[in-house]
C-alpha cells in the first residue's frame, strides 16, 4: 500500500515536471539568490567608500600580469624544486648512513648472536628491512623540504593563481588549469599528485589529470636520473662541461616528461575520456597569511607521513621478493639469473637488459629502490666482486666504482640514455597504483593508468635503440 | 591550533568555557551528531579543529576535503560527535562532495547542522544556507572570517540576520578562537530544544512552480505525515533526483 | 640474436603499427567497420528507411526506391529486401512509384524520432560529448533502446518536449509539437526574430554554424539579405553567413511585443572597467555546467566586473558577489549581460 502510494507522489512530480518545464532549475537558483539578497539588503552595510584599497588586488595585478606573470611563477616553483633537491641531500645521506651503515650492520651481528638461522636473518635484515630503511632514507627528506613549501604557498591563496596563469596552456591539450599544480606535486610524489587532483571538480579533467600524473618526474627517480646523467652523460663531453651537460640531460627529461603530460592529455580527451562530463570554474580566493608552524605540522602530518606510510607497506614485501629471488635455486641458477636469462632479449631489443627490467619489475613498489636493485642484480650474474651478497641491496659512495659495476654489466651510454627515458615513462609505483585506485574506484582507469606509460616507454626505448644502432 | 599550544592556553578565557573538554578522534558513545556544513574557503576546518582540538589541514581551496572528518567534544557533560562536511557551493547539482554533504544531512539526521559562512561574501554563501534551511531546522549559522569582514568594513547586523532565517547567528573569527564559546553554547542550546528554528523557506520562485511544489508537497505530507522536509523533497523530485525517487521507494526517507 | 639487425626490427614496427592504426583509428578502422557491419541486420534498415520517409514528408519532398537506395548507405539488395517486407508488413506503400508512410509506419518512425531526439538531449545533459558527435551516437542508440527504456530514460530527463538542437521531442503517445519558425535565409532584412533551431545535417555545415559561436535561443536582427551572404545582428554582435549556411537555422519570428531591447550582450565582450548585470545563460550551456554557474551566483540581476585577466587573456577572472570566478572565453560568450 506505501508503495502504491509512492508511486502516486512520483507520477504526480513527472506530470508536474512535464508542465513546469525546462527552466525549473534556472527559476529555483534565481530564486533562492532573490532570496539572499533580500537578506543581505536588510542585514549588511558595506562602506564602499572605504573598500576600495585592497591589497589582495595589488598583488593579484602583478602576479597575473603579462610582464611579470610567467617569470615570477616560474621562479618560485623552481626555487621550490631546486631546495627540495639540493636541501635533501645532506638529511638524507644522514639517514642512509644511519640506516645502512650503522643498522643494519648491528641488526646482522644481532641476529647471529642469538642464533637465528641464516635464511630467516637473509629474508628480514637483507630483504625486508633493507628495502624499507632505503625507500625511509631517500624519500623522507625531499618530502619534508617539498611538502610544507608547497603547502605554503597553498594556504597563502597563490596556486590558484598559477592555475588561473596556466589554463589556457592546459585547455589547449583538453586539461584544466589545476592540473598545474596537480603535476608540480608530481615532481614531489605522483601519489600525492593524485591526491591532489581532489582540487579539479571537473570529472573528466579529473581523471585525465590523474591518468598523466606519472609523466612529473618524483622525487624517487631524481637520484636515478642524476647518477646515470653524472656517470654516463657526463663523460662523453669535456670535464669542464660534464656538470652542466648531466643537469641539462636531467632537466631535459623532466621536460619531455611535461610534453609527454600534454601530449597524453590530449589524447585522452579526445578519445577514451571524451564522454566525461567537463565544467570549468576557478574560485580565486582571497589571499590568507599562511600560519607557518601549522601548516608546515599538518602537512608533515597529512601528506609526507601518510604517503611514507603507504611506501613502507608496499616496500617492505618487494625487500622480501628481492632477496628470495635472489637466494633462492632453481637447477643451478637463482631464480632471479632466469628471469634475467629470459628477459634479456626482450630488454637488448629495447636498449636495456635482462637487469634492468627486473629491477623495474621488483621495485614497481618504490622507484627508489631500483639502482640498488640494478647494481646488486649485476654483481649476481656478472659474478664480479663487490656488493654485500645475493639479494642485499647496496649503493656505492663514488659514482666511479658504480660506473665500473654498471660497464661489467654491459652499459654503454645507449643502456645509459634508454635507462633514463624508461625511468621516466613506466608504470607508476604501487603506492601511485593503489592512490588512483581509491580515487578513482575504478579498475578501468587504474588499468590505464599503469599501462599507458609502460607502453609509451617500450615504444620509446625502443626506437630510440634502433635509430641508435643504424647511426651509430 | 595544536596540543602544546592547547595546554599554554589553559588560563585564556576562551578556553574556559564551562566544562569544554575536546576529545579529537574518539567519536564513541556521543549523545548528538553535529554536522558542519559550508562553502569552500570559510575556514570550516578551522572550526572543526577549534571544537575538537584536532589538525586537519585543508588548504586555500575549493574542493579540498572530500573524504568526510569526525572528532568529538564534550560540553556539560554531554559528548558531541563532529562531521565535517566537505565545501560546497551548493547542494543542487550532482557533484560527488555535494551527495556526500546532501546525503548526510538528509539521510543522517544530525542533531544540529552548523552552517559556516565567510563574512565578507555572505550573499554567494546564503545560497548554501537557504538550501540547508529547507532540509533541517536545527541549524546554527557561524558567522566566521569576521576579522576579514572588518577589515573590509563590512557590517552584519546579526539580530536581523538571525530574524530573517530564523536560526541563531554567531560572528566567529575562528583563527583566532573568537567567538568558539558562544558557538559551543549555541549548538547546545539548539541540541537540547532550548532554541527552537523557524527556518527560512525560499519564496522568490515564479507562481507556476510555487503551486506546483505546494501540490506536491501536500501529497507527500498526506501520505508520509511525519517527513519534516517534504517541501524540500518536492524541490527535489521537481528536479528529477533519481537518488531522492530511489530513497522514496525503499523509504529511506520516510523511516525514523 | 644472429638474425636481428635493427633496420628490420624498425621495419616490423612500422608496419605493425600501420596495421594497428588501420584496424582500430576512430571511427573508420576496419575493426569498428566490421564490428558495425555485423550489427546491421533487417531492423536497422526498416527502421532508417522508416526515418528517412518522415523527415521527407515532413520537408514535402517525394521518395521513391532509387532515391532511398541511393541514400541509404546499405547495400541495394538489401534495402530492397527490406522495403518489399515492409510494405507486406504494411508499414510503407507504394503511390505509383511514390513511396509513403501508413498510419503504423509513421508511429513506428515517431518512435525512432523520439529515442534519437532524447537520446541527444541526455548525451548534452549527462554527459561530456561535443556537439558535433552528438548525431552521430544517438544514430546508433536508436535502433538499440527499447520502448521501456525509452520511456525511463525521458522520465529521467523530465519528459522534454525539445531536444538540444531546438527539434520537438515525440511523447510516447506520438503526438508531437509543430516546429514553429522559417529559415534564416528566407527572412527579411530589418525581421526580428529567436533561434529556434539549428540542423544537425549536414555535418560540415553544422560544424561551420558551431565554430561561429551562434546559440540556439538568440534574440537576432537581419541586417543584410542577398544572394551572397546573410547578415544577422545578435548579443552586441555581427555574423555573415553564406544563405546555404543560414537556410540551415531556423527562426521564429517575434511579435513587436514580445521582442526585447537589444541591449543584450556577450559577457566576452565585457572590458576592464566596465560594469554590467547579468541577463541570463544561454540555453547553450547545459547539465552539470550550468548548474555550477548557477550555484556561483551567475543569476538574471546579478552585477558582474572583469576582476583579472590571465597573461594569455583567457581565462578572465569576473567579480561576483563578492568572489573572484574565472571562466574561460568561450564560457562568457555564453552569458549574457546588460551593460550599466
Amino acid at each position: 500500500m506505501k508503495k502504491k502510494s509512492v508511486e502516486n507522489i512520483i507520477s504526480l512530480s513527472n506530470n508536474l515536471r512535464w508542465q513546469i518545464g525546462d527552466d525549473f532549475h534556472d527559476h529555483l537558483a534565481e530564486g533562492i539568490y532573490a532570496d539572499a539578497s533580500e537578506i543581505v539588503n536588510n542585514a549588511v552595510q558595506t562602506d564602499n567608500q572605504k573598500k576600495q584599497f585592497r591589497l589582495d588586488s595589488k598583488i593579484d595585478k602583478i602576479v597575473t600580469s603579462k610582464i611579470w606573470g610567467f617569470p615570477i611563477m616560474f621562479l618560485i616553483l623552481g626555487l621550490i624544486l631546486w631546495i627540495t633537491i639540493i636541501g635533501a641531500n645532506y638529511p638524507s645521506s644522514i639517514l642512509a648512513n644511519l640506516f645502512l651503515e650503522n643498522i643494519h650492520p648491528a641488526l646482522k651481528s644481532f641476529a647471529s648472536n642469538i642464533g637465528m638461522p641464516w635464511w630467516l636473518d637473509g629474508f628480514l635484515i637483507d630483504g625486508v628491512y633493507m628495502a624499507v630503511a632505503w625507500v625511509i632514507a631517500v624519500m623522507l627528506p625531499p618530502m619534508a623540504i617539498f611538502f610544507p613549501l608547497f603547502t605554503l604557498l597553498e594556504d597563502f591563496g597563490y596556486l590558484p593563481r598559477v592555475a588561473f596563469n596556466l589554463d589556457y596552456l592546459f585547455k589547449k591539450s583538453g586539461a584544466h588549469g589545476k592540473q598545474a599544480l596537480t603535476m608540480s606535486m608530481g615532481f614531489g610524489c605522483n601519489a600525492a599528485g593524485v591526491v591532489a587532483t581532489r582540487i579539479i571538480d571537473s570529472p573528466r579533467e579529473r581523471l585525465i589529470a590523474i591518468i598523466t600524473n606519472n609523466f612529473s618526474l618524483c622525487n624517487g627517480r631524481w637520484p636515478t636520473q642524476i647518477l646515470i646523467a653524472t656517470i654516463f652523460i657526463g663523460a662523453v663531453v669535456p670535464s669542464s662541461l660534464s656538470g652542466l651537460a648531466s643537469v641539462s640531460a636531467v632537466i631535459g627529461i623532466a621536460i619531455l616528461g611535461i610534453f609527454f603530460m600534454f601530449f597524453s592529455s590530449w589524447a585522452l580527451s579526445k578519445t577514451v575520456l571524451k564522454g566525461e562530463v567537463s565544467t570549468f570554474n576557478l574560485e580565486l580566493p582571497p589571499y590568507r597569511p599562511p600560519r607557518f608552524w601549522k601548516t608546515v605540522y599538518t602537512s608533515l602530518i597529512d601528506r609526507t607521513l601518510i604517503v611514507l606510510w603507504r611506501a613502507i607497506i608496499f616496500a617492505a614485501p618487494a625487500g622480501a621478493a628481492i632477496w628470495l629471488i635472489s637466494n633462492i635455486n632453481i637447477g643451478d641458477q637463482s631464480i632471479a639469473a632466469w628471469i634475467i636469462n629470459s628477459l634479456d632479449g626482450f630488454g637488448f631489443l629495447l636498449g636495456l637488459n635482462g637487469v634492468i627490467l627486473l629491477a623495474y619489475i621488483v621495485a614497481i613498489p618504490a622507484n627508489e629502490i631500483v639502482i640498488p636493485t640494478i647494481l646488486m642484480l649485476t654483481v649476481l650474474v656478472t659474478g664480479i666482486a663487490g656488493g654485500d651478497g645475493a639479494g642485499v641491496m647496496f649503493e656505492l659512495d663514488s659514482a666511479n666504482e658504480t660506473a665500473n659495476i654498471l660497464k661489467a654489466g654491459g652499459w654503454t651510454l645507449l643502456t645509459a640514455v634508454n635507462v633514463m627515458l624508461f625511468s621516466l615513462l613506466h608504470n607508476p609505483c604501487s603506492t601511485t597504483i593503489y592512490t588512483i585506485y581509491k580515487e578513482t574506484k575504478s579498475v578501468k582507469w587504474t588499468l590505464l593508468a599503469s599501462i599507458l606509460p609502460l607502453i609509451m616507454g617500450f615504444i620509446v626505448t625502443f626506437l630510440v635503440a634502433q635509430i641508435w644502432r643504424i647511426i651509430i | 591550533m595544536d596540543i602544546k599550544g592547547n595546554s599554554d592556553c589553559a588560563g585564556c578565557p576562551q578556553f574556559n568555557a564551562k566544562g569544554l573538554k575536546k576529545l579529537g578522534v574518539n567519536t564513541e558513545n556521543f549523545d548528538f551528531v553535529v554536522a558542519l556544513a559550508g562553502n569552500p574557503n570559510t575556514g570550516k576546518s578551522t572550526v572543526f579543529n577549534a571544537l575538537t582540538g584536532l589538525h586537519q589541514h585543508t588548504g586555500n581551496w575549493p574542493g579540498k576535503t572530500v573524504i568526510r572528518a569526525e572528532g568529538a567534544f564534550e560540553y556539560n557533560d554531554q559528548k558531541y560527535k563532529l562531521v565535517d562536511l566537505p565545501g560546497t557551493y551548493s547542494l543542487l547539482s550532482t557533484s560527488e562532495d555535494e551527495e556526500v554533504a546532501r546525503n548526510f544531512i538528509l539521510f543522517g539526521k544530525p542533531d544540529v547542522t552548523v552552517i559556516i559562512v565567510d563574512a565578507s561574501r555572505l550573499e554567494r554563501n546564503l545560497n548554501l544556507v537557504i538550501q540547508i534551511l529547507e532540509i533541517t531546522d536545527k541549524a546554527v549559522l557561524c558567522l566566521n572570517l569576521m576579522d576579514e569582514a572588518k577589515r573590509n568594513h563590512i557590517k552584519i547586523d546579526e539580530r536581523t540576520l538571525a530574524r530573517d532565517l530564523g536560526i541563531p547567528v554567531v560572528p566567529t573569527s575562528a583563527r583566532f578562537n573568537e567567538g568558539i564559546p558562544e558557538l559551543i553554547k549555541t549548538i547546545d542550546e539548539v541540541a537540547n530544544g532550548k532554541i527552537i528554528c523557524k527556518p527560512h523557506r525560499i519564496k522568490n520562485v515564479p507562481n507556476n512552480i510555487q503551486k506546483a511544489v505546494l501540490k506536491l508537497s501536500a501529497e507527500i505530507k498526506k501520505q508520509f505525515p511525519t517527513i519534516p522536509n517534504s517541501r524540500w523533497i518536492a524541490f527535489r523530485l521537481l528536479e528529477g533526483d533519481t537518488r531522492i525517487i530511489n530513497a522514496l521507494r525503499t523509504g529511506e526517507l520516510t523511516q525514523k | 640474436m644472429n638474425s636481428y639487425s635493427p633496420t628490420y626490427a624498425l621495419l616490423i614496427f612500422f608496419i605493425l603499427s600501420i596495421l594497428i592504426f588501420l584496424l582500430f583509428r576512430p571511427k573508420r578502422g576496419w575493426y569498428w567497420v566490421i564490428k558495425n557491419n555485423l550489427k546491421i541486420n533487417e531492423k536497422t534498415v526498416t527502421e532508417d528507411v522508416l526515418k528517412y520517409l518522415y523527415h521527407n514528408e515532413i520537408s514535402g519532398n517525394e521518395v521513391n526506391i532509387i532515391s532511398l537506395t541511393a541514400v541509404l548507405k546499405f547495400s541495394d539488395r538489401l534495402v530492397v529486401d527490406v522495403v518489399k517486407k515492409m510494405t507486406i508488413k504494411e508499414l510503407i506503400k507504394f503511390d505509383g512509384n511514390v513511396l509513403s508512410l501508413t498510419e503504423a509506419g509513421r508511429d513506428y518512425a515517431l518512435r525512432i524520432v523520439r529515442v534519437h531526439r532524447l537520446w541527444e538531449k541526455y548525451l548534452a545533459e549527462k554527459t561530456g560529448y561535443d556537439k558535433v558527435e552528438w548525431h552521430d551516437r544517438a544514430e546508433l542508440m536508436e535502433h538499440r533502446l527499447s520502448h521501456k527504456e525509452t520511456d525511463l530514460l525521458a522520465t529521467q530527463l523530465g519528459n522534454p518536449l525539445y531536444d538540444p538542437h531546438g527539434d520537438p521531442i515525440p511523447t510516447n503517445q506520438g503526438e508531437i509539437a509543430n516546429l514553429k519558425g522559417a529559415a534564416l535565409s528566407s527572412l527579411a532584412v530589418n525581421s526580428v526574430g529567436r533561434i529556434t533551431h539549428i540542423e544537425d545535417k549536414p555535418d560540415i555545415i553544422y560544424k561551420q554554424i558551431y565554430a561561429e559561436n551562434i546559440h540556439i535561443g538568440s534574440q537576432i536582427r537581419v541586417i543584410e539579405n542577398n544572394q551572397k551572404r546573410v547578415v544577422f545582428y545578435a548579443e552586441g554582435e555581427d555574423f555573415v553567413l553564406a544563405p546555404i549556411v543560414a537556410a540551415n537555422i531556423t527562426v521564429d519570428i517575434l511579435e513587436k511585443d514580445v521582442i526585447e531591447e537589444e541591449n543584450k550582450s556577450r559577457l566576452s565582450s565585457l572590458k576592464i572597467n566596465e560594469l554590467a548585470n547579468i541577463a541570463g545563460i544561454s540555453k547553450e550551456i547545459r547539465g552539470e555546467s550550468r548548474r555550477r554557474l548557477l550555484d556561483l551566483g551567475f543569476v538574471k540581476g546579478s552585477p558582474i566586473k572583469i576582476d583579472l585577466k590571465s597573461p594569455l587573456g583567457n581565462p578572465k577572472a569576473y567579480l561576483i558577489k563578492g568572489t573572484s570566478i574565472a571562466l574561460r572565453n568561450d564560457q562568457a560568450s555564453k552569458i549574457l549581460i546588460k551593460k550599466i
